[in-house]
């Protein structure tokens, strides 16, 4: 009982949740704006403080993902998403360019992608490095992230690559559920989503205008300082992973990643992955609702008999998981056919 | 029109959207005892599990009543007086009606061995889950009464807060109201593996104990000592209220209607768990919201001839998914135990003809599986398409 009250309060936003968020906050404070943990890496022989929190935030994935696939175990869409999610953390998101460091060569994290990882598209940086890689990014970000996301949803990136994802679907389990389901969280969430992404492509126009003029103006600077500051290391990361035990796992995800916004649009435009309701076996429990990280009310389209795409939804599919009546089915196909028990193509 | 719902459940508050829908009108007043808001029984579990809080049992959030204007009265309706048109209620106000619906729901059936002691326990409604909530801590033992859906939904609760539990359940199989008993003895070992102590053929006699109880005593004569007793011996139309009123609707097993949810008395209706419709009682919930809006037409003088769509339901046993359509109870019909899964398939049959199905183990598109029942397709033929009504995960087709 004691264990249940305390885990309750953890996840509840209760005094242990409050604590845990503000240790993550200050953590997070620490690691962006000071070198108190250069110390820290040295001791444990890493050259930075920022191989050390890939180390941690390795560990962490792994350490979650083993958790995930004992609790979804019998689930097989959950085992082998949340494998690949540690896969790529481990191999592309921390041994790679560790080793690529090791080499003295650039570190490249090649499973992150403009603009989520803004530098990649920023001309500056980007022609400055070897073409094998260039011609990786421009494919990759500006081919190859929005084809799959129109093919299979945004689930192919946020659910199963990218590594905030990742950790949020991992370590964070514990607290998926304490998204904000309102429709006030909603209307927020479009206009928050698109106004980060309006500015990401407004300051990647800038710096690539600038860059073909030859001259940046200091306000150019500027304003590339201060995204990093406040996109880059306020909102994905204080904000975004600190606030997990008050906010939910998605804080980031949902309301301000410019990727989650492009990959949104590709994902509706793209017609082809949807979330399947079976007509009239909805018992309006709510879990789905309750364990949607992203705050969709799942439970609203499912009592309406309605199978639905929504911009924010990244494929985890622990809606269609914890439905004690299997009314949800993740799906890609193309048009949206609703079970009408006429055709089950 | 002035709409009185009694009730708040799926029934009464599914019937009021529909109405509003409707007639933007209408003055429509929803009354409930047991709680201020619509929240969905069928949740009552994960609130007990504290994997759901209180309000997330609400299915819409309550600005949804303040936009579409119906109005909500926390209160027991006492009286009715068909002749003034006229609910009462336990505080005192009366209000009038043009049409009023009985939702009442159902309630949990007493059995005869009951007596009022602290930790006795059913699992219906809210304030049965503040007993249950309050009675947990410090249980060394719970016992639950009775093999229903019900029943393994508070076995699993109290197993999940760490209680032991004996679950005591009368029939010789498991639930054969729907399985067969091969499914039921899948069940059985399914439960038991999670460690509940389940007594099949086994019946309480008698509660022991002062103010808390403190054991049962079964037919058999063994006692078993506990400090929880759960009675989940099913539910029956929660009508008994009306019989007291001033002039009572006709009752049968529930409130008599016609398949207009008429009742005997003018402008009163009755849909949702309470109702005998038609001389069936369809306690479930898409029963109940169906009924609730075909009511809502019929209130506001549509024809409706409500006919029942062929059974299903669907349940889960701990992890083990259960999807009934049909007439699952008509017999043994083919059954096959998937290889290498807890998992099962039943098709029913009567004369070559399919006529329910029964599955463990895996999900299913009940449309498709009563579709085929409607359609009268041949036992061979169904058996062939099988996987066409399958409706597992990605990655987790379960292989038939
Ligand atoms: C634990 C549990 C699990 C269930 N699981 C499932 C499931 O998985 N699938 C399924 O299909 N069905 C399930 N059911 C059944 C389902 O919940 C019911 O079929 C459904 O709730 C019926 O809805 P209703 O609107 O008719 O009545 P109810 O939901 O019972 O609502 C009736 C309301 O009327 C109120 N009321 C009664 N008398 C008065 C009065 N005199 N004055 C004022 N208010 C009054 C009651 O307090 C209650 O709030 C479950 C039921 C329980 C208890
Ligand atoms: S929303 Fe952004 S940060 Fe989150 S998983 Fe998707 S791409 Fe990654
Ligand atoms: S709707 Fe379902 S699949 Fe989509 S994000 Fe929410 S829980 Fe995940
Ligand atoms: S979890 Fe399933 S049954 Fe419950 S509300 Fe969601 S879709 Fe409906």
């Amino acid at each position: 009982m004691i264990r249940n009250r305390l885990y309750h309060d953890l996840t509840n936003r209760g005094i242990t949740g409050w604590v845990v968020a503000g240790l993550l906050v200050w953590f997070y404070m620490a690691l962006y704006f000071t070198e108190s943990l250069t110390p820290w890496a040295q001791r444990v022989g890493l050259s930075s403080k920022w191989d050390l929190y890939g180390l941690l935030y390795t560990v962490v994935v792994v350490a979650g993902g083993i958790g995930v696939i004992r609790k979804y175990g019998n689930n097989r869409y959950q085992v082998v998403r949340t494998a690949v999610v540690m896969f790529v953390q481990v191999v592309f998101a921390f041994s790679v360019p560790m080793m690529l460091k090791a080499l003295h060569q650039p570190e490249y994290y090649l499973s992150y992608f403009w603009p989520l990882k803004f530098d990649y598209m920023n001309p500056e940086y980007l022609f400055a490095q070897p073409w094998p890689f260039v011609v990786y990014t421009l494919a990759a970000s500006l081919v190859g992230v929005p084809l799959l996301g129109a093919l299979f949803g945004k689930r192919w990136y946020c659910s199963w690559v990218c590594g905030c994802g990742g950790l949020a679907n991992t370590a964070g389990e514990p607290w998926r559920h304490l998204s904000d389901k309102s429709s006030a969280a909603w209307r927020f969430e479009r206009v928050s989503i698109h106004a980060v992404l309006g500015i990401s492509l407004l300051l990647t126009g800038l710096l690539f205008y600038s860059w073909f003029s030859g001259s940046k103006s200091p306000a150019v600077a500027q304003f590339q300082t201060w995204y990093g500051l406040v996109v880059g290391s306020i909102l994905s990361g204080a904000v975004g992973t600190g606030l997990y035990p008050l906010g939910g796992t998605r804080v980031w995800c949902r309301f301000f990643c410019p990727m989650a916004a492009l990959l949104g649009i590709t994902q509706k435009a793209g017609k082809r992955f949807h979330i399947r309701v079976k007509e009239d076996m909805c018992i309006s429990c709510g879990l789905c609702s309750k364990y949607c990280e992203m705050g969709i009310d799942v439970r609203t389209y499912a009592q309406r008999n309605e199978s639905f795409t929504r911009a924010s939804c990244v494929g985890c599919g622990i809606c269609a998981e914890v439905c004690p009546r299997g009314v949800l089915r993740l799906e890609n196909q193309s048009g949206l056919v609703q079970i009408s028990g006429v055709s089950l193509s | 029109m002035r709409l009185v719902v009694v009730g708040n459940g799926v029934a009464g508050v599914t019937a009021a959207m529909a109405v509003r829908a409707r007639d933007p009108r209408a003055e429509i007043t929803i009354i409930s005892g047991e709680s201020e808001y619509f929240f969905s029984r069928t949740a009552l579990m994960y609130a007990y599990m504290d994997v759901m809080q209180r309000r997330d049992l609400e299915p819409y959030e309550r600005k949804v009543y303040r936009k579409q204007r119906l109005e909500r009265r926390l209160d027991w309706v006492v009286d009715l007086d068909a002749g003034e048109r006229t609910v009462r209620l336990m505080g005192g106000e009366s209000l009038r009606y043009d049409r009023l619906l009985l939702a009442t729901g159902s309630r949990g059936r007493r059995a005869a061995w009951e007596r009022e002691l602290d930790g006795v326990v059913r699992l219906v409604t809210l304030q049965d889950l503040d007993a249950c909530e309050r009675w947990t801590p410090g249980t060394q033992r719970a016992v639950v009464a009775g093999g229903g859906l019900i029943g393994v939904e508070l076995v699993e609760c109290l197993l999940h807060h760490r209680v032991p539990v004996t679950f005591l359940v009368r029939e010789a199989s498991y639930w054969p109201a729907a399985l067969s008993a091969e499914e039921g003895a899948m069940v059985a070992a399914h439960l038991r593996a999670q460690g509940v102590d389940l007594r099949l053929e086994t019946e309480i006699a008698s509660l022991e104990g002062e103010g808390r109880v403190s054991g049962v005593t079964t037919r058999a004569g063994e006692r078993i000592a506990c400090e929880m007793v759960g009675v989940t011996i099913g539910v029956e139309p929660n009508i008994d209220w009306l019989r007291r009123v001033k002039t009572p609707p006709a009752l049968g097993r529930g409130v008599v209607t016609d398949q207009a949810f008429r009742t005997s008395l003018p402008g009163v209706y009755a849909a949702g768990d309470c109702a005998e419709v038609a001389g069936r009682i369809e306690p479930l919930w898409y029963a109940a919201k169906r009924q609730g809006e075909a009511a809502a037409r019929a209130m506001l003088g549509e024809t409706v001839e409500y006919t029942p769509p062929t059974y299903y339901n669907s349940a889960k046993f701990f992890h083990l998914e259960w999807t009934g359509v049909g007439e699952t109870a008509a017999g043994p019909g083919r059954f096959r135990k998937l290889p290498g899964r807890e998992a099962s398939v039943r098709v029913i049959e009567r004369e070559g003809v399919v006529v329910g199905f029964s599955m463990l183990g895996s999900r299913w598109n009940h449309r498709v599986l009563a579709r085929w029942v409607e359609e009268r397709r041949r036992v061979e033929e169904v058996v062939s398409r099988l996987y066409e009504a399958q409706y597992d995960g990605e990655f987790g087709r379960v292989v038939l």
